[in-house]
């Protein structure tokens, strides 16, 4: 009885460690990142860049519509490193590290950069 | 042997960094001549003071004509701070009046020179700390909670007694390293958004962040106190730092604390020339 629980339990474990990274590798939901781009107290994107729909939007850092342009699936990596660190690409950047700093969760990045990976696909 | 070559090495990167120093030092002083070498990188503004107020007119118009049409709300404080300048209070039985003149006439153009040194406290003095020494020193008084309403009401009107005179702080001699300790703060990269003041009122001034400008650093320290639509009332310059600390998600510092006083003679150093203008208005 008690060594099936612990099988059961192993079983679990075995499983988490199987599939989580799995799910993890398998991106971000694009819909969640708009949500994430758009929220005040989450990405708050607008503040600086120009992104699809969010009035008055700020002019610190590039347009993301265009900029978008000349990122395609294969830059999929670098957009998202940007996100969690611009630093690395430009050590003065205004841009908040939000992987670094945790402001947001590596899932919001993934959702983020599938948002921002759509605005091509788009007729 | 290889040990000498080592050491000669080592004197040799360290001469050159010196001379590195030395020639960077020179050409800074050369062409910058407005703040001293502190060792910080500093930004080169990034909008002169004339392009800013074109945009700051084209964001903000609407809402300064209202006020204009209206009156500053801080007025009213203005008024209540001339009443507490004439307030007897303490045990020595004395009002600022009893010293400064019926209105204040011999502290007229005085804050256009401050925040100063002040040997007495190894320190820079602010108004704002001014008044508390001389409520507790000369008059026997309680010390005024700093952002309090009538705080606040008597800093403004000791600063408004100096309406249209030019800042005009000094940062020479003592001042120097306090003043350096205010720029170090404000190139210092904080909270969990990674920002220092600099990057946002130098390298990007002028810039939107949504429908808010970027304000100059030029600007900051001539206007304050002030009314702030979004507080909906009047408060200090240093109400305004807490207020950025806070927005770039860092630890707020206390009122006067040793900190905020020398970045608040940074910044009215910056704004040297500009006329005092409080009560000050914005959004």
């Amino acid at each position: 009885m008690r060594k099936g629980k612990i099988t059961a339990l192993g079983l679990a474990l075995a499983f988490l460690f199987l599939f989580l990274p799995a799910a993890a590798l398998a991106g971000g939901n694009a819909a969640d990142g708009k949500k994430v781009v758009d929220t005040k107290k989450l990405g708050n994107c607008a503040a600086c860049h120009v992104v699809p729909g969010m009035e008055f939007p700020g002019d610190v850092g590039p347009n993301l519509v265009e900029a978008m342009k000349n990122y395609s699936e294969k830059d999929r990596t670098m957009l998202r490193e940007r996100i969690f660190d611009e630093r690395k690409f430009n050590p003065d950047t205004i841009m908040p590290p939000f992987g670094t700093n945790k402001i947001l969760t590596s899932q919001q990045i993934d959702d983020v950069v599938e948002y921002l990976l759509s605005f091509n696909n788009k007729k | 042997m290889r040990r000498f070559f080592h050491f000669f090495f080592k004197d040799y990167l360290i001469l050159t960094f010196a001379i590195g120093l030395l020639v960077a030092g020179a050409g800074r002083s050369a062409f910058a001549g407005a703040g001293p070498a502190s060792g910080i990188k500093e930004y080169k503004q990034n909008i002169s003071t004339a392009e800013y107020e074109k945009r700051y007119n084209a964001v903000y118009g609407k809402f300064t004509e209202q006020m204009a049409e209206q009156g500053n709300p801080a007025g009213f404080v203005l008024d209540d701070g001339r009443d507490l300048f004439k307030k007897v209070e303490g045990s020595a039985g004395k009002s600022c009046a009893s010293c400064h003149g019926e209105n204040g006439e011999k502290l007229e153009g005085v804050a256009a020179a401050y925040p100063k040194y002040d040997p007495a406290i190894k320190g820079i003095n602010t108004v704002a700390l001014q008044i508390n020494r001389c409520r507790k020193d000369h008059m026997g008084a309680p010390e005024l909670k700093y952002e309090s309403y009538n705080q606040v009401a008597l800093e403004l009107y000791v600063k408004s007694l100096s309406n249209g005179v030019p800042i005009n702080v000094s940062i020479d001699g003592p001042a120097r390293p306090f003043y350096e300790a205010g720029e170090a703060y404000y190139y210092k990269r904080q909270g969990q958004l990674n920002m220092s003041c600099a990057i946002c009122h130098v390298k990007y001034a002028g810039h939107m962040i949504r429908a808010n400008l970027l304000s100059n650093n030029r600007h900051h320290a001539d206007h304050w106190p002030g009314y702030r639509l979004k507080w909906g009332k009047t408060g200090s310059l240093q109400k305004r730092f807490r207020g950025c600390n806070k927005k770039v998600r860092a630890k707020p510092l206390p009122f006067q604390c040793e900190t905020y006083r020398d970045l608040e003679l940074y910044l009215t150093y910056q704004a040297n020339g500009l006329p005092v203008e409080v009560p000050g208005f914005r959004m």
